[in-house]
């Protein structure tokens, strides 16, 4: 968290939905400043303004300083509300932080080594369970991504929060060991195992059912059912 | 095809489709997801042929999520059958599906990949759509 980026608002003397969408009208966000235990502040933010330092990536997770009639607030983006259909930002929460506070945010998970996960190299799909992870931090060292190394890693094999380096001052908010990310069986593979599968049971019950020293039936008739289904 | 194990009842209102949906608009799953920019109806043959498109295309690689289930029986009379006598039996399962609804998510492929296959999927619907992507970190190139 080294750089704060500078968003310039204003302030909003109309509330409400006709407020709201008269300043979408103009080309502007309507958004809120709240916390640390001062009034709640209504503002609007310039659309292609807050469209850029969305589309940078890690939004809500970076501190902002907003730029309020001359004054600076250290605020950090809480909520970001889209559009269900254009996804354009139609409402934004800055929290007001304080000295010294700590928050609870959802940190963006980023997977590396995926050339050194033999699982990943035989076929296998990387099931990502946690896109983010919730931790709580101090607000000045909030981490911009958690590396999760997949190096390692095969078929069939997790990646539990507890084989996770978290920065120092940085813990969960989970209390248990959970999953992030596993390998899947891929879907081909899993389909020639059933194949395979289904081939033994059926030469096994031609063993059992036919008497000794008769021939066993092919089991190539039980196959193209078995085949049949597409992933 | 997908439809329900068991309904509580056999058949449905026709009802009306308005305003944008409120759920399922953001990615929840994969990398990518298809949007649907109209509304209308989706049977679950029309889902079913989208899903298969898309995993041929990704050849059987990658995981991919259907987002809506097509719950809602829809139900026609015979041919050449006169107006009443009570309602038709039920022929297909459909979902209604608002604008804005992210029908399919794929994870695990290239942007490349899926915004091929989702081109493939969505030639399939009867509907206009849209490639949406996460962005920032996280996102897949």
């Amino acid at each position: 968290m080294t750089d704060v980026e500078c968003l310039r608002v204003e302030r909003r003397e109309r509330l409400g939905r006709g407020g709201s969408r008269a300043a979408r009208r103009g080309g502007r966000v309507p958004a809120v400043i709240y916390g640390d235990r001062e009034p709640p502040v209504a503002v609007s933010v310039d659309l292609a303004e807050l469209a850029r330092a969305i589309g940078a990536g890690g939004f809500t997770n970076r501190l902002h300083d907003v730029e309020l009639a001359g004054q600076r607030y250290r605020v950090l983006p809480r909520e970001v509300q889209y559009h269900p259909v254009s996804d354009l930002p139609i409402h934004v929460d800055f929290f007001r932080l304080g000295a010294g506070a700590r928050v609870t945010i959802r940190v963006p998970t980023v997977f590396i080594n995926e050339g050194q996960s033999p699982g990943l190299k035989r076929g296998g799909v990387l099931n990502v369970v946690r896109h983010e992870i919730e931790v709580r931090c101090p607000a000045d060292a909030i981490p911009e991504r958690i590396v999760i190394d997949l190096a390692g890693v095969d078929i069939g094999g997790s990646i539990h929060i507890s084989s996770v380096a978290l920065p120092p001052n940085v813990t969960p908010t989970i209390a248990r060991d959970f999953t992030v990310a596993s390998i899947a069986t891929p879907t081909a593979h899993r389909e020639e195992m059933a194949a395979a599968a289904a081939a033994a049971a059926a030469a096994a019950a031609a063993q059992v059912e036919a008497p000794e020293g008769a021939e066993a039936p092919a089991a190539e008739a039980k196959k193209p059912e078995a085949a049949k289904k597409e992933g | 095809m997908l439809q329900p194990k068991r309904t509580q009842y056999r058949k449905a209102h026709k009802g009306r489709i308005h305003g944008n949906t409120s759920s399922c608009a953001q990615l929840n799953f994969g990398a990518f997801g298809l949007k649907v920019l109209d509304p209308g109806r989706l049977t679950a043959r029309q889902l079913e042929a989208c899903r298969r498109a898309v995993t041929r295309h990704m050849k059987r690689s990658g995981r991919v999520w259907l987002r809506v289930f097509p719950d809602l029986p829809i139900t026609k009379k015979p041919t050449e059958v006169r107006m009443g006598k009570g309602k038709g039996t039920v022929e297909l399962w459909a979902a209604r599906i608002k604008p804005g609804r992210i029908i399919v998510e794929v994870d695990g492929v290239s942007r490349q990949i899926a915004e091929e296959a989702f081109a493939r999927g969505a030639a399939k619907l009867p509907f206009r759509t849209r490639v949406v992507a996460r962005t920032g970190e996280g996102a897949r190139a």
